[in-house]
């Protein structure tokens, strides 16, 4: 059969030739178009994450309205490549959307890249500092909206244990963990915190409930009794393994999660949401290109300004408001310094 | 294979033997009756009545069963359980199929103990639960495809008693074999199968086995030629002392080789008799350097190889023809050619350095075909798509045509027919005349006793008797591979068998029959 | 007696090769114009459910995937599927289920990456060193579960699997700000490869392409002839046909497993090479990933041919390329997925189900030709 499939290898080679060759010459850049409106690339997990692509999205949604801008969303898939990213930004951008929106640091160097392409077109990324003099990079402050939550969670614990899930160990993960442990121990010393991680380098982590589903399970299991995950679209699942244990609490991450309607049957055991305002600041962006005024360079959303906060939705933190507070002007004066990498 | 004309009628109450040469057609024609191939034409009819079977499942429905030559048993299952196995809806799974099971044992003798395990039954006490086990199902005509290839003469008369007491409660039996002299002697009608077309119907009485052998192979059968010693006095192979322990599958170490020791001198015939199962596929495997023996010494030629690899051991001149070509003798999915490579990848003309030399390998292959009568349409056809005999036609070739100093033969006429089986005697006599050494191993005790200089009879992984092949019989032969007599046998009644053993296989068979 | 056999012969010496290799030309297009159609059909059912137009969407893949710079991409997304590939089907050619390719190029990449970033050697020599590591280690991944496999009996897909967690996991490790790698805004990656050690590339009016192709051609050759033209080739494609048939033939099977899954790792260390010297030049959190598993469905495509592996990779940066541009179109970005699978399903069907006709063909010839003769011989029977 090896000759047989030789062969068979021959003619398609031929074949798949004789078209490449009509094909020379042109390219698929070389159609262009009018302003189309907001052009926005998630990261994987897609706009119904619940969580950090689908902040991004609610940005998007407030232009549609109070703007009158037309948008277009495309999603990342798993297991991506450079060339993926450039192809998503650069399609968008040729067919004329503006400005067009990289959510998460993966889209940092196509949107170096792609931007130089296309001059007379705004970017932005969010969670990375992408340089090129038609870029907007928007950064937040999650240790210090983290620290809050830590604080939160020291408070609520009743076995002093509390817990941490990243999706993927990466350096913007590992400033939630930062600002979380920090946050527990400084309120009560003896809080033990336990940082887990769904996948060591794989943006998988991100999108994989069932994992984060099993990984709250076993904090569960271990009598941890308040876990704060951030890990996009995987949050879902932790979120749902902890409802069911009674007297347990999750804290979200980027969307007020106690809010999201796919959440709503487990809201009641969500404590808060640590608010990354993604939002605000891809709004904030779309609203400075329609006015002609583009935002560009480095733009951080701090804890100060609204950039991140803690979700009150539910009421669960009543209670707790006070220590919280207190705790937020000690950052924002400067007393307490957040790190923003764990320490060790 | 293709069958095209073919005619059979089996008169019910009778057992009608179907015999031809491997790859004439015969095992299609079994598929076909037993619903597992479909004929392109013609019709198939059962008690008068038109059939057309599209499963096995159709066939046992008009109570046709078949043994086949492979059994079909859960070793770690009763032989009771076996039986009921997949028929539970007949007699259920207690009381009712044991009493089955008993009735049906006794009104055919079979003799079966259902609750041994199948694992410890021998091959012939397995054959009866497989015939048992169609019978179960209701079967009123068995298909038995060579039924008396596993079998030492002992089990065979056994075996045909059984037959004959399914005849005599008008059973009808298929019996699928190419042994003439057991055809002769137990069928009450012969078809004869060549190139997938009956070409003769016979009653037993009518035909001779020179007569009938004749009918299979299409031609004049060669004469026996007279015995000439070419056994010279240097010792081309010597085994001492040779030792090897395996694990059973009960986690058991027994020695399956244990204490082997002879020698093969150049143009010598040693072989090897023993009922399968004893160690002589150990034996072999140690020769190749399959298996690593934990003691004794293997001289080939002079030199020490027991430690050498196999491939080491096939340059240095070991031809293989094993025991079964499918597993250790073929790729079958491979073309011919490559099966021509296939053990002598380091040699002549196949490679050169490092190199394969393809054109030489399929030009040799050609040779091969044409010089070894491989009938083919092709080397570039796969070794699946050839018959039996042809197969082993091929492995003869290729392990001949590099002029091995000892061929290590195994069962190397099983399976094949008349025709090729001659044509490779031939070839290992030819061989030996030019100092070939040959072990030999073999079921077919005709054949061993015909093409042997020296006979050897293990038992339980030792060698435990010796015979002169120029006066044994192979029932003498027969209880001392059971394990009944050991050390020099004699031939004892006397009668001299000598010049018919120059002649191996069926064609003397006939002579004794039973 | 001795003339006999001569007389017999006759079936090889006549000419019907000849309708043989038609019969052949015919099975080898039937198969891959089958798996084509099958696949198209599936596809068109799959659009027509969700409501989508299957004909409006294969004109876009037609047509955006012929455009120049989408053929620049596909090349370049092709590279590292091809090295990929080759690496399982080195495996798959003796029957040993390579599910590790993805493991051993990450670490490989990953340590080839710690090295080209802490040494500032002469390009050439540099880019050579750097291949050299990732070529080692790989094959020490892959050897690991070769000599499990031989010495303790775990089968390669279970311990394959399990080190590409274990890879996974150093990589991680590792992959930290202070150990082996450096911080660079929210991404970390080992430090960078220096200018001098990146790679050729091949430019075209588009963007280039990466010049890695060379060795992904050379090593496509070389799989070929080491496979299909030497010894050592032959040996391995016997093990992988019949591990017994090749004990028996002298083959050392257990070297054979450890030698050919080294092999595989040598090739898989590869795989990450044209991203490292030609794109990235260094191993960060964004280094690619899954590339192993993409392997895994071009070498089942291309049937574990050079060249089929090479048009498989092809097709898959096609499918990739144009899929991006389905979604672009409001299409659902999943279909190209569903498409992938159900090409290599319908391959993979297509391929065994001529395969199998093939062969019943060709015994029905066999048969035939026997037939023929006996027909002559029975006349003269009967006569």
């Amino acid at each position: 059969m090896r000759r047989v499939t030789k062969i068979a290898a021959a003619s398609i080679a031929s074949a798949a030739l004789a078209f490449t060759a009509t094909a020379c010459g042109e390219s698929s850049t070389e159609s262009g178009g009018q302003d189309k409106g907001v052009g926005l690339a998630f990261d994987v997990g897609g706009r119904d994450d619940h969580s950090f692509n689908e902040s991004a999205a609610r940005g998007v949604d407030k232009a549609k309205k109070e703007l009158g801008v037309d948008a277009k969303m495309m999603t990342a898939k798993n297991n991506e490549t450079e060339a993926d990213r450039e192809q998503r930004l650069s399609q968008l951008a040729e067919a004329g959307y503006n400005p067009v929106i990289g959510v998460g640091f993966n889209y940092e160097k196509s949107i170096t890249k792609v931007a130089k392409d296309f001059p007379d077109t705004t970017f932005g990324v969010v969670d990375a500092v992408a340089k090129g003099k038609n870029i907007d990079s928007m950064v937040f402050s999650e240790h210090e909206g983290s620290y809050l939550a830590g604080v939160a969670a020291a408070l609520k614990t009743k076995t002093d244990k509390v817990g941490f899930i990243g999706g993927t160990q990466n350096a913007l993960i590992r400033k939630f963990e930062a600002g979380f442990i920090q946050g527990v121990k400084e309120t009560k010393k003896d809080v033990k915190v336990v940082p887990e991680y769904l996948y060591p380098n794989n943006d998988k982590g991100f999108n994989d409930p069932a994992a984060a589903k099993a990984k709250a399970k076993g904090m569960l299991d271990r009598d941890i009794d308040v876990i704060y995950t951030a890990a996009g679209q995987s949050g879902a699942g932790s979120v749902e393994s902890i409802a069911k244990k009674k007297g347990a609490w999750a804290i979200g991450v980027d969307s007020d999660q106690y809010l999201q309607p796919g959440l709503a049957q487990y809201k009641e055991s969500i404590l808060t949401s640590m608010m990354k305002n993604v939002d605000v600041a891809v709004f904030d962006l779309i609203k400075s290109v329609e006015e002609g005024k583009p935002l560009t360079g480095t733009n951080a959303y701090l804890l100060k300004d609204g950039g991140v906060r803690l979700a009150k939705s539910g009421g669960n933190i009543d209670d707790i408001m006070p220590q919280i507070e207190e705790a937020k002007e000690k950052i924002i004066s400067g007393e307490i310094k957040v790190d923003e990498q764990p320490k060790g | 294979m293709a069958n095209h004309d073919i005619d059979i009628t089996v008169r019910r109450g009778t057992v009608h033997a179907l015999v031809g040469e491997n790859g004439a057609g015969k095992s299609t024609l079994m598929k076909i009756l037993y619903g597992m191939q479909k004929p392109d034409e013609g019709s198939i009819a059962v008690d008068g009545d038109r059939v057309s079977f599209g499963s096995p499942a159709d066939a046992i429905g008009r109570g046709i069963g078949m043994v086949h030559q492979h059994f079909m048993l859960a070793d770690n299952l009763t032989v009771a359980e076996n039986v009921v196995l997949g028929a539970e809806k007949l007699y259920g799974i207690s009381g009712r199929a044991r009493a089955k099971i008993m009735e049906l044992s006794e009104a055919y003798g079979l003799n079966v103990r259902p609750d041994l395990l199948v694992e410890d039954l021998g091959v012939a006490d397995r054959q009866r639960v497989e015939i048992l086990k169609v019978l179960y199902r209701g079967a009123r005509t068995l298909i038995l495809d060579e039924p008396t290839a596993v079998l030492v003469p002992q089990e065979v008369d056994a075996l045909f008693d059984n037959l004959r007491e399914l005849k005599a409660e008008g059973l009808t039996v298929i019996f699928i074999s190419h042994k003439l002299g057991e055809v002769l002697s137990v069928a009450d009608d012969i078809t004869v199968i060549r190139r997938g077309t009956t070409v003769a119907s016979v009653h037993p009485s009518e035909v001779t086995p020179k007569q009938l052998a004749e009918l299979m192979v299409g031609s004049e059968l060669p004469s026996p030629e007279t015995r000439e010693s070419t056994v010279t006095d240097t010792v081309m192979l010597d085994v001492d002392g040779l030792h090897l322990s395996a694990t059973d599958s009960d986690g058991v170490v027994r020695a399956v080789l244990d204490g082997v020791s002879f020698g093969i001198r150049k143009g010598e015939v040693l072989g090897i008799a023993g009922v399968e199962g004893n160690g002589q596929a150990e034996l072999v495997e140690a020769v190749m350097g399959m298996r690593d023996p934990d003691g004794g010494r293997i001289t080939l030629d002079g030199d020490d190889i027991s430690r050498a690899s196999t491939r080491k051991r096939r340059e240095d001149g070991i031809g293989y023809i094993p025991e079964d070509r499918h597993r250790h003798g073929l790729l079958l999915e491979a073309p011919l050619w490559e099966n021509r490579i296939l053990g002598h990848v380091t040699e002549e003309p196949n490679s050169r350095g490092g190199r394969l030399d393809l054109k030489a390998a399929r030009s040799d292959t050609a040779r091969i075909v044409r010089d070894y009568d491989v009938r083919t349409p092709g080397i570039e056809v796969t070794a699946a798509s050839l018959s039996g005999g042809n197969q082993q036609k091929l492995i003869v070739g290729r392990e001949m045509s590099h002029h091995p100093k000892l061929l290590i033969a195994a069962h190397p006429t099983r399976g094949v027919d008349v025709g090729a089986q001659a044509q490779i005697w031939d070839q290992i006599r030819e061989a030996r005349r030019e100092g070939l050494a040959v072990l030999l191993i073999s079921a077919d005790l005709d054949e061993l006793i015909g093409l042997s200089d020296t006979l050897r009879v293990m038992y339980r992984g030792r060698l435990v008797a010796d015979a002169d092949p120029a006066t044994i019989t192979p029932e003498e032969l027969g209880s001392a591979m059971t394990g009944a007599a050991s050390g020099h046998l004699e031939h004892e009644d006397g009668r001299d068998t000598a010049q018919d053993s120059d002649q191996p296989g069926e064609q003397r068979d006939g002579g004794d029959t039973r | 007696m001795k003339e006999q056999p001569r007389q017999q012969t006759a079936v090889a010496d006549r000419p019907p090769r000849k309708k043989i290799d038609k019969d052949k030309l015919l099975l080898a297009v039937a198969a891959p114009v089958l798996a084509i159609v099958a696949a198209l059909a599936i596809t068109s059912v799959i659009f027509l459910t969700t409501g989508d137009d299957p004909f409006r969407a294969f004109s876009i893949m037609v047509d955006y995937g012929s455009k120049s710079d989408s053929q620049v991409v596909i090349i370049n997304k092709a590279i590292p599927y091809f090295l990929s590939a080759l690496a399982v089907a080195i495996g798959f050619r003796m029957n040993l289920f390579n599910i590790g390719v993805d493991g051993q190029y990450r670490i490989a990449a990953f340590f080839a990456a710690v090295v080209g970033g802490a040494l500032a050697l002469p390009g050439f020599l540099q880019i050579a060193v750097v291949m050299i590591v990732a070529m080692l280690v790989g094959a020490v991944w892959s050897g690991i579960a070769g000599l499990l496999k031989t010495t303790r009996g775990v089968s390669e897909v279970i311990s394959t699997i399990m080190l590409n967690s274990i890879a996974a996991a150093i990589i991680g490790y590792f992959l930290h700000e202070g150990r082996l790698a450096v911080r660079d805004g929210n991404l970390i990656h080992t430090e960078p490869i220096p200018e001098a050690a990146h790679f050729f590339s091949i430019p075209t009016q588009e963007d280039p392409v990466n010049g890695f192709i060379v060795v992904a051609v050379v090593v496509g050759f070389l799989y070929w002839y080491l496979l299909g033209r030497t010894r050592f080739g032959f040996d391995l494609r016997t093990v992988g046909r019949s591990e017994e048939a090749a004990r028996a033939s002298g083959v050392g099977v257990k070297r054979m497993v450890v030698t050919s899954m080294v092999l595989s790792g040598v090739v898989a260390g590869l795989v990450g090479m044209p991203t490292l010297l030609g794109e990235s030049y260094n191993y960060g959190t964004d280094f690619p990933t899954g590339i192993g598993f993409t392997g895994i469905a071009i070498a089942l495509l291309g049937r574990n041919n050079a060249v089929g592996m090479a048009l498989g990779a092809l097709l898959w940066g096609f499918l990739e390329r144009t899929g991006g541009r389905l979604e672009f179109e409001g299409y659902a970005q999943e279909i190209v997925g569903v498409m992938q699978g159900v090409i290599v399903l319908c391959v993979v069907i297509a391929y065994e189900l001529v395969r199998r006709y093939g062969l019943k063909a060709q015994q029905r010839k066999v048969g035939e030709q026997l037939a023929a003769e006996a027909r002559t011989d029975k006349a003269e029977v009967s006569a």
